[in-house]
């Protein structure tokens, strides 16, 4: 019995080590444009392309995979995939656990969505159902700010989101502008921006383990490289359309 | 799809056309094709479910002490165990223990100073589980959990089984495992019958557990392909779809209780045969 599970361990082992010369890029999937299943049923997005031309760059063998975003980190830190593409805005506190590339998405002011129409008072909102998607930077803002006088309702998903506004479920959304922007302007003025922009992130960049120095630098090192070329400016144009950001 | 599409809009029209390239594009088919591990859970959680079933029954019948007492813990415990929890319970410390079993002989001292998460103790240690691996761990899962009801089932029905039959076995000189296989497990079915298909209809329900488990199957699709989706880059900007999705889903699962009580019908059928008919 002892033997058995050794092999099996043993395999299981085998079959997780990361070669030298490829690496697993963990995304989400769900939070269009960033990172997306398509209508061919395959990842795409910005992340996607940017995480390919950083490997064309330093000539290393990529793979993406999806994951869920609430064990994004942890799966991470026990080795699924080496480094997190997934919209991650980078913070003090999950500077704590894992490294962060430089940004590769300037830090983007968080809006808040309803349904057209509807009527907040910012300074002193109260009773408002307020959606943001669970283990966020607007969650944890979101939680400090306005859980004492409103209803903060945590999801999954950032579809999730925006199927409750829809369904009246909820009141407001906070999220990142630059995935409520092509929201709003798809919507037919169903939903639009209310109160301020705050801003809360750091830029979104990509998350290596903290021992992975030497793979940390090689994907800093392209995406310089990337920046300086034009392909990251090239690349926000393309998934993010005329109001993108531009380094 | 290979068909040319001007083709079939000339067959069809163009609204049938267009549906059908939407219904038939890569997310559509990944959600079809996903309905695989559903059935894959159903078919093998069942047949664990019975091969734990069996045993738990033989072990509450045995007449060995501790082991009538493992039986009547595992029945017990089991199945007062929420299937949720249980479905989140048991692969998460399967895996966990085998991280466990190899942190023993993969880390060093060093290696767990340097490693920063707290579990497993060290990088090497960590195990990934592919999609396929979770999902036979979600079968045993199904099996532990049903197999604790099949088990309760089994063994009231050899309860049930009129002791006359068993006493005129013996009498015609048939040894103890004749008359059990022959005459108690032969009989035995018609009681369990019933049972096993009400146990069988909780486990087709508890299928649609398995996106727990990372698996993408057919409610994650279904939750994923219904989302409202107002990015063109995307795919078709659409509304909040989900309840029709959500209602696809429903019919699949009540065609299957459809076919379950056909088949269970015809099996209590062949159990019968030559059985006195009940009142």
């Amino acid at each position: 019995m002892k033997k058995l599970l050794l092999a099996a361990t043993a395999l299981a082992l085998l079959s997780s080590a990361a070669n030298a010369q490829s690496i697993r890029v963990g995304t989400e999937g769900a939070y269009a444009p960033w990172n997306f299943i398509n209508e061919a049923g395959e990842l795409d997005g910005y992340e996607i392309d940017l995480a390919n031309a950083i490997c064309e760059h330093a000539g290393i063998e990529c793979e993406v995979v999806q994951n869920d975003w609430e064990s994004i980190i942890p799966n991470l830190l026990s080795g699924n995939y080496d480094v997190i593409m997934a919209g991650m805005s980078i913070t003090d506190e999950r500077l704590e656990t894992i490294n962060f590339t430089q940004d590769y998405y300037p830090p983007d002011p968080s809006l808040f969505v309803a349904t057209a129409g509807a009527e907040f008072d910012f300074d002193n909102l109260e009773g408002a159902r307020i959606a943001v998607q669970g283990n966020t930077i607007q969650a944890a803002y979101a939680e400090e700010n306005f859980a004492d006088a409103n209803e903060i309702l945590s999801f999954a998903t950032p579809d999730q989101t925006i199927a409750d506004l829809a369904a009246g479920n909820v009141d407001l959304i906070l999220a990142d502008g630059s995935f409520l922007q092509p929201v709003v302007d798809n919507s037919g003025g169903a939903i639009v921006f209310v109160g301020p922009e705050v801003m809360i992130g750091g830029g979104v960049g990509g998350g290596v383990r903290k021992e992975d120095t030497e793979l940390l630098a090689t994907l800093n090192e392209s995406l310089d490289a990337l920046k300086a070329d034009g392909t990251v400016n090239q690349l926000l144009a393309e998934w993010y359309g005329d109001d993108a950001p531009a380094y | 799809m290979d068909t040319d599409p001007s083709l079939l809009a000339r067959l069809v029209g163009e609204d049938i056309a267009f549906w059908f390239g939407y219904f038939t594009n890569g997310r559509h088919m990944a959600w079809y094709t996903s309905f695989r591990f559903t059935i894959i859970a159903a078919l093998l959680g069942g047949v664990l479910a019975l091969v734990f079933g069996v045993l738990g029954a033989l072990l509450k019948r045995s007449r060995f002490l501790p082991a009538r007492l493992i039986g009547g813990v595992y029945t017990g415990v089991v199945r007062g165990v929420p299937d949720v929890l249980f479905f989140l319970f048991f692969p998460l410390v399967f895996i966990q223990g085998l991280e466990l079993v190899a942190a023993q002989f993969v880390c060093t001292p060093e290696s767990i100073e340097a490693y920063q998460s707290n579990w497993p103790p060290c990088r090497e240690a960590s195990l990934y589980f592919s999609t396929e691996q979770y999902l036979v761990l979600a079968c045993f899962a199904l099996g532990i959990v049903y197999g604790a009801f099949v088990a309760n089932v089994i063994h009231g029905a050899m309860r049930a089984v009129p002791s006359g039959q068993l006493e005129a076995a013996r009498a015609y000189g048939m040894s103890e495992g004749q008359v059990l296989m022959r005459i108690h497990i032969r009989q035995m079915w018609v009681y369990a019958l019933p049972g096993l298909s009400n146990v069988w209809m909780l486990l087709i329900k508890a299928t649609a557990l398995l996106s727990l488990l990372q698996i993408n199957d057919i409610v994650w699709w279904a939750g994923q392909l219904g989302a409202p989706n107002f990015l063109p880059q995307v795919g078709m900007v659409h509304g909040d779809w989900r309840w029709g999705y959500y209602t696809a889903l429903f019919v699949f699962y009540i065609l299957v209780t459809l076919l379950s009580e056909r088949f269970f019908r015809a099996v209590t059928k062949r159990a019968r045969r030559g059985m006195p008919v009940e009142s």
